[in-house]
């Protein structure tokens, strides 16, 4: 019936019935509406997609948001907080998804023959890119783990003699958290400043040692800033103090830069899975055998993993971090060497476009990290305005904080300084063209909000902001 | 001795694997295997030593089988394109 009646009398009707429905906007609240304003009125002949869009007579020429422009995901640029799963470690790790399921520990049946054959080829790809020996490694859930039990281990197994931790400020949270739990223990935790490039002193390190310290702990690489710290050196340093053990917390490290154990002269190393392009949930620790180093597992259970981690392993994330760790030797002078590239490309574009920007840590750190700070905008501010870029301002762990970085306040960073960062990770699958992208969006967005700054217009009108007494009235 | 592999069948392999790196979905995994692609065979094209040639040549038929199967798989699950891939240069 309807499709006879012509298009006009369809639109007259409609017209009609908004009208009937303002006039009755005095209705009560529960009276029902007619039956007829619920009929399904036909689709126009003109008719595209639910993207297409007409504007109504009563619009009077407002745009509206066009929804027609494709959704797309961001440009990701956040290798720090984590890498995606390369396609090649994903293809080792199905297999032991899908048909070969058997428990590594299992020792009766083929099953768990194959899966224990694959964990330890993992342990040797793992070893071999840290200059170890496959015994040397057990695994664990991720670099937050081994980090809890390389430093609660050590220092509660020698807590009868030895009373003494020393760590730095720009440890990564799980590093700080654990030593702040073993100092409500009891224990004296040393927390070492940074000098401003972000490398900590070694005469600073060298006094604090005393003769009741257990265990020192610097990271390799640090998370926000990349500064990568002279290991070599400590580790020399430490050695010639008997007793003292070296832990290492490398997860931005490994796979990335060279890391040598024996070089390094570290006991315990801390590595994780999906910052070398594996899976999320695996780690692996290494603790040297010789001269073997004690400590006292968190997880007691079967004994698997030396004892140290008890709990049946996780044969397809193993797998997953032993392909990854494997790929990353064979391939880590090609990709530091393009990440180079890419992260000069990114520095260079942004300084000769953007006044005022400041890299934050040592300019000599790792180059797939990339932390600047724009003055007179806010950091959190510029993420949001950014949506087209995954970037971070800091930390994934902090990131839901507006609390500026320890790291970079340990740096010696000025709060608005701290405030105003942005930590660009690139990886091995960025490309050119994405760092083209975010710079262009980037210099745009800064240019956007710092037009809007009262601060800007201050700087630009040359007002010292720092001489300002802002308490003043 | 082994006789290294001919020049038509290293051609053929470079052309599968270019092409098979191009069917991946998304954008950062296609473009780094196309790049890898490219400059392992450009080292293989340099290459003068035999066996040399030979254990690059069938290092690259392995990694061609497990880049057929990531491709298949990043096709499956393959999402939206990336901001940069749309946009106009």
């Amino acid at each position: 019936m309807l499709s006879r009646v012509s298009r006009s009398a369809v639109c007259r009707t409609t017209v009609t019935a908004r009208r009937a429905s303002v006039a009755g906007a005095r209705r009560g609240l529960v009276q029902p509406s007619a039956a007829d304003r619920a009929s399904v009125v036909d689709l126009p002949a003109t008719y595209q997609d639910e993207s297409h869009f007409t504007p109504r007579a009563d619009m009077l020429g407002f745009k509206l948001e066009s929804s027609a422009k494709e959704q797309t995901r961001p440009i990701y640029l956040d290798m720090q907080a984590t890498t995606p799963v390369d396609p090649r470690v994903l293809d080792a790790m199905l297999p032991y998804l899908t048909d070969q399921y058997g428990n590594p520990h299992s020792r009766t049946h083929a099953y768990g023959w194959e899966a224990e054959k694959a964990v330890e080829d993992a342990r040797k790809h793992v070893a071999d890119l840290i200059g170890a020996d496959a015994k040397d490694i057990i695994f664990t859930s991720g670099a937050t783990e081994t980090n809890n039990m390389a430093i609660k281990g050590v220092a509660h197994f020698h807590q009868e003699k030895k009373k003494h931790i020393i760590t730095t400020q720009t440890e990564h949270k799980c590093v700080l958290d654990s030593c702040r739990k073993l100092g409500e223990e009891g224990f004296d935790i040393t927390y070492l400043p940074v000098q401003t490039n972000g490398v900590v002193s070694l005469d600073a390190l060298e006094a604090a040692i005393r003769p009741d310290t257990s265990l020192v702990s610097i990271m390799t690489v640090n998370n926000e800033t990349g500064v990568i710290q002279p290991m070599k050196e400590i580790g020399a340093l430490l050695r010639k103090h008997r007793g003292v053990y070296f832990h290492s917390d490398a997860a931005q490290a490994v796979g990335k830069i060279p890391v040598d154990v024996n070089d390094m002269n570290v006991d315990l190393l801390s590595i994780s899975g999906h910052k070398i392009y594996g899976p999320k949930g695996i780690g692996a620790a290494y603790v040297r055998r010789r001269p073997r180093v004690r400590l006292e597992p968190i997880i007691s259970g079967g004994g698997q993993e030396r004892g140290l981690r008890s709990g049946t392993l996780a044969t397809h994330l193993v797998v997953g971090i032993g392909e990854a760790a494997r790929i990353a030797k064979m391939e880590m002078d090609r990709d530091h060497k393009r990440i180079s590239q890419l992260s000069e490309r990114l520095i260079q574009s942004i300084n000769s476009q953007v006044e005022h920007v400041v890299r934050n840590g040592d300019a000599d750190g790792y180059p797939g990290c990339v932390n600047l700070s724009f003055s007179y905008v806010e950091g959190e501010s510029l993420l949001m305005a950014l949506k087209d870029i995954a970037l971070s301002s800091g930390s994934a762990c902090t990131s839901a904080s507006l609390e500026p970085s320890y790291v970079l306040r340990a740096l010696g960073a000025a709060e608005d300084m701290a405030h105003s960062s942005l930590r660009f990770g690139i990886g091995r699958f960025t490309t050119e063209k994405e760092i083209d992208f975010v710079v262009q969006h980037i210099v745009r967005t800064v240019q956007k909000l710092r037009d809007m700054s009262p601060l800007w217009e201050m700087v630009q009108e040359g007002i010292d902001i720092n001489s300002i007494d802002w308490s003043q009235h | 001795m082994v006789t290294p592999p001919s020049r038509r069948s290293i051609l053929s392999l470079y052309s599968t694997m270019l092409r098979t790196s191009r069917s991946f979905s998304s954008y950062n995994f296609r473009e780094y295997f196309l790049r890898r692609t490219r400059e392992t065979f450009r080292t293989l094209q340099n290459e003068t030593d035999g066996t040399k040639i030979q254990s690059m040549y069938s290092d690259a038929v392995a990694e061609l089988a497990v880049l057929r199967r990531s491709a298949a798989v990043n096709k499956m699950y393959g999402g939206w394109r990336l901001a940069v891939e749309t946009s106009k240069p």
